[in-house]
């Protein structure tokens, strides 16, 4: 086993060489800010946490509000696939919960998809469904805040038509936009930065480049032009852990950026993984369980079809 | 309200966003094919899946949780509830998943709650977590009796927990287990005091001088006055045994429960006991022949030839008759008896009879029986003995078609620390009638009301015979396990024994068909020991002191020089008092530590003035 393994090993060996040498050449703590206050690409700012009289004042101005989605398919080949969504919308202030559904087949469809094809759909539609949850959250709430799982762009992109009519309410209700980001994915740092940064890192992700740089309750602002046009975004650390989340803003509600980046800061708990604990609320909220896809499997289509949307690994013997 | 997850024919889970289910409430399922199913929540729980139990998952802290309610939620508002519903009969099938479930109206569970009425029975308490069902409950058994509970006393609000008399016949006597504190003696009290009300005859023996029912609780609306539906009698003192009556059975037991008998004694004492015996003539015989097995054979003969005084020969003549009669008794065993017997005397229990017990009985009252724990079992064992025989006689008597007999009425027997009256694996005067009852007694209407904190101790025998059983809070293990071997106590209800809060109890009863968590009523009347004896200390301490500085308020200034002096004032004024110099100083010194008094050097030595 040692015998036939020893390639193995060397290779393993090599690759985890190459993850250290990346590690090795990121700039230290110090280098990254002075690279970032050099290129003036952002400014570090300091949050705080709200006093319960800074609270109460955003209760009376409609509290916070925030909106989450969720999709889940039952496990069968492509196309005996069914798609369940559901996108949530709950305030701090009101009782009602906003629900809304959505079933998808790539058999429902006139024209044939493929299997990429499908998967972009099922993208697009949960950004539609929750683009719907925003707005009727806004209609209905007008809350202060309204925070949303994931970045606001994507919902620009994906769900252009109701991101407009969102945008639009929300900016007449004022109701501050929020976009919560807990998986970085965007290279803005290493793009302002294109020829300053170490070989190893170019191109690195931002997240990459920020663990580990903010302390706790510090945001990095990243300047206008930096970013996608219409938007401002923050990448910030709100508890322990030391990767930071990211924040989107409405260009034109840029002036609340502090009432938001205090409010995330006190709604996040300490020694989380960094995202308010409103949003964690509704994400549990919203969860479409494999139970329930089962469920509904086996009482709508029998359960003797549903076996043959079982996959093969799912009858696995753990 | 709604039956969730799997179920069994037994036992379901029900869930409620809408309140908390608290153990022992009554729910009604509604089942939609089986229709209604009544059952008990035998545990309770509450989750809310925001704040998980896991060290994986991210801890919420306070201050966050805070901050969401400034925003106008609670994260209580997500709390579920659950409660595992145990059926009180099983269902033909497994309940139905989602069948809905209410709180009963009374009407709905009155057979599961009430089995009898407030003139038949005996209101011992309230059942617990019933408030909502006893809403809908007929007036007449509303608000019945005070409770207390966390410092505060009220009006009853719950169905009332009734032992129908009647079902006596059928389930005769009552356990009462508990450990010390537990509610015990209340639940003993308050069963008197019922059997009071009803005027049913009763007996209790009453070691720790508790039972007295003439000090009324104050501010209880409709408690009843109990001072002339008892009696109290002390052994010794107002009742006795008559020693004419006494077969030699009973003597043996009298003379053993003093201290244990030998072999040797046993059968002197039934030898020299002779029917007809008074106490003088049974004790002079007995003081006779120890005389005469001190001085011999030998030396009462030759006492018997020399001159003497007539009454003198006779008493020698007697010794010779003794000796003669019985010359193989020994000594000491003569001895023993004859010791035995003094000290039964001196306690005065020869000097009276059970007469007044009778009386009291026959008039329907209750007889408390009071005297140390020594004495109470001897003279216990003389004391029912005769009551059982002379019940027992009468019905007998009756059944025969023959009334000979003296009327002698149904009655209950009543006893804390029962385990000394029938103790398990040793022998004691009064167990053998007490099991007699146990096992007899439901055929005659003589029953019992056993009380004690150690179940583990009591006979078997009688424990089996005890149909109802009370059980208050228990924390010694053995006595536990003993509990749930000799009842219907569940396994959840034995585990929450050590837990009762003092008063609560489980009803354990045929009548009932489970166990019945009860908190029991608050007694109309109070002990006379209620007072702490270490306020009783302080209080005394505080009169003493009062007293004392009344006394010598009129001499003061004191000089220390010139306490005897104050010593003859003091003493001609309260000649109870008796002081000396010594304690005399103690006491100014301590007057003075009290601040009553101040003292000051002077040149004729320490000053005490005020």
């Amino acid at each position: 086993m040692q015998e036939l393994n020893e390639g193995l090993k060397n290779e393993f060996r090599q690759a985890a060489g190459a993850v250290r040498k990346r590690l090795e050449q990121r700039p230290d703590r110090a280098g990254m800010r002075a690279y970032i206050v050099e290129s003036g690409m952002g400014r570090f700012i300091k949050s705080r946490k709200m006093s319960k009289i800074e609270l109460e004042r955003v209760m009376k101005k409609g509290g916070v509000a925030g909106v989450d989605g969720s999709t889940n398919s039952t496990g069968g080949i492509f196309p005996y696939v069914i798609t369940l969504q559901q996108a949530m919308a709950k305030s701090t202030v009101a009782e009602e919960e906003i629900y809304f559904q959505h079933v998808i087949c790539p058999l429902l469809f006139e024209e044939a998809v493929d299997e990429a094809g499908y998967q972009e759909l099922v993208k697009t539609s949960l950004a539609g469904l929750e683009a719907r949850a925003a707005l009727s959250a806004v209609e209905k709430f007008s809350p202060a805040v309204l925070l949303i799982d994931g970045s606001l762009v994507r919902l620009k992109i994906e769900a252009k038509h109701l991101w407009e009519k969102l945008k639009e309410a929300a900016l007449d209700s004022g109701t501050l936009l929020a976009g919560v980001v807990e998986g970085i994915s965007t290279r803005v740092i290493s793009s302002a930065l294109k020829g300053v940064l170490p070989e190893a890192v170019t191109g690195a992700c931002d997240w990459e480049l920020l663990f580990g740089v903010l302390d706790v309750g510090e945001g990095l602002e990243v300047a206008p032009g930096c970013f996608k046009e219409g938007f401002r975004t923050i990448f910030m650390r709100t508890s322990g852990d030391p990767k930071p989340i990211g924040i989107d803003l409405l260009e034109e509600q840029y002036e609340y950026l502090g009432l938001v980046e205090n409010l995330i800061y006190t709604l996040t708990p300490e020694s989380g993984r960094g995202i308010p604990l409103w949003l964690d609320l509704i994400d549990k909220k919203v969860k479409i369980s494999d139970a329930t896809i089962e469920g509904l499997l086996k009482t709508y289509l029998g359960a003797d079809y549903a076996e043959f949307l079982a996959p093969k690994r799912a009858k696995r013997s753990p | 309200m709604q039956v969730v997850g799997l179920t069994t024919p037994q036992e379901i889970f029900v869930a409620a966003k809408e309140r908390k289910f608290r153990i022992n409430e009554i729910l009604v399922i509604d089942d939609p094919y089986q229709g209604p199913l009544i059952g008990e929540v035998v545990e309770a729980n509450s989750y809310n899946r925001f704040i998980p139990l896991s060290i994986n998952h991210d801890f919420i802290d306070a201050r966050v949780l805070e901050s969401l309610e400034r925003l106008g939620y609670s994260i209580s508002e997500d709390e579920i509830n659950i409660a595992r519903v145990k059926l009180m009969t099983e269902a033909s099938f497994p309940v139905t998943t989602g069948a809905k479930a209410h709180l009963p109206d009374f009407s709905e569970v009155r057979d599961f709650l009430v089995r009898s009425d407030r003139e038949g029975g005996l209101a011992l308490g309230e059942i617990k977590n019933t408030e909502e069902t006893a809403a809908s409950m007929d007036e007449s058994l509303k608000g019945l009796f005070y409770v207390y509970s966390r410092g505060e006393r009220y009006r009853t609000r719950n169905v009332p927990f009734l032992l129908d008399l009647k079902s006596f016949q059928q389930y005769p006597h009552i356990g009462i287990f508990g450990g010390s504190g537990s509610g015990k003696s209340y639940g003993l009290r308050v069963i008197m005091e019922e059997l009071m009300v009803k005027e049913i005859p009763s007996i209790i023996l009453d070691p720790h001088y508790e039972m007295d029912f003439s000090d009324i609780e104050e501010g209880l609306e409709g408690a009843p006055d109990f001072t002339g539906a008892f009696r109290k009698f002390q052994i010794g003192e107002d009742i006795g045994v008559e020693f004419l009556a006494l077969g030699k059975r009973d003597l043996l037991d009298l003379l053993s429960a003093v201290k244990p008998l030998t072999e040797a004694m046993s059968s002197a004492v039934e030898i020299l006991h002779r029917r007809g015996d008074t106490y003088v003539s049974f004790s002079s015989r007995l003081e006779l022949l120890a005389e005469a097995l001190e001085l011999g054979r030998i030396r009462i003969d030759k006492m018997l030839q020399q001159d003497m005084e007539p009454a003198e020969r006779e008493r020698y003549k007697k010794m010779k008759e003794l000796i003669e009669e019985y010359p193989n008794i020994p000594l000491v065993s003569v001895q023993g008896i004859a010791w035995r017997l003094r000290r039964l005397h001196a306690s005065g229990i020869f000097n009276y009879d059970i007469k007044p017990v009778k009386e009291a009985l026959l008039s329907g009252k209750l007889a408390v029986i009071q005297g140390p724990i020594w004495l109470l079992q001897v003279f216990s064992t003389y004391l029912l003995s005769n009551l059982y025989r002379a019940r027992r006689d009468y019905k007998d008597g009756e059944l025969r078609g023959q009334s000979t007999a003296d009327y002698f009425p149904p009655f209950v027997i009543a006893t804390d620390e029962a385990h000394n009256f029938a103790p398990k694996g040793r022998d004691a005067a009064s167990k053998g009638v007490i099991t007699e009852i146990a096992q007899e007694g439901r055929k005659y209407g003589v029953f019992l009301v056993l009380a004690t904190q150690r179940p583990t101790l009591l006979d078997e025998t009688v424990t089996a015979q005890l149909n109802t059983k009370i059980i208050f809070r228990t924390v010694r293990g053995h006595d536990i396990a003993t509990i749930t071997e000799e009842t219907d106590i569940g396994a959840e209800e034995a585990r929450r024994l050590p837990y009762l809060p003092s008063g609560d109890a489980f009803v354990s009863s045929p009548l009932f068909g489970r166990t019945v968590a009860i908190r029991v009523r608050y007694p109309y009347t109070r002990s006379p020991h209620t007072l702490n004896p270490f306020d009783e200390i302080k209080r005394y301490r505080v009169s003493a002191e009062e007293k004392l500085f009344g006394l010598l308020e009129p001499h003061l200034p004191v000089y220390e020089t010139n306490l005897l002096k104050v010593i003859q004032a003091l003493n001609t004024g309260a000649p109870d008092v008796k002081l000396e110099v010594k304690t005399l100083k103690e006491s100014l010194d301590n007057l003075v530590k009290s601040g009553r008094l101040k003292k000051t050097d002077t040149p004729f030595g320490a000053m005490y003035h005020s």
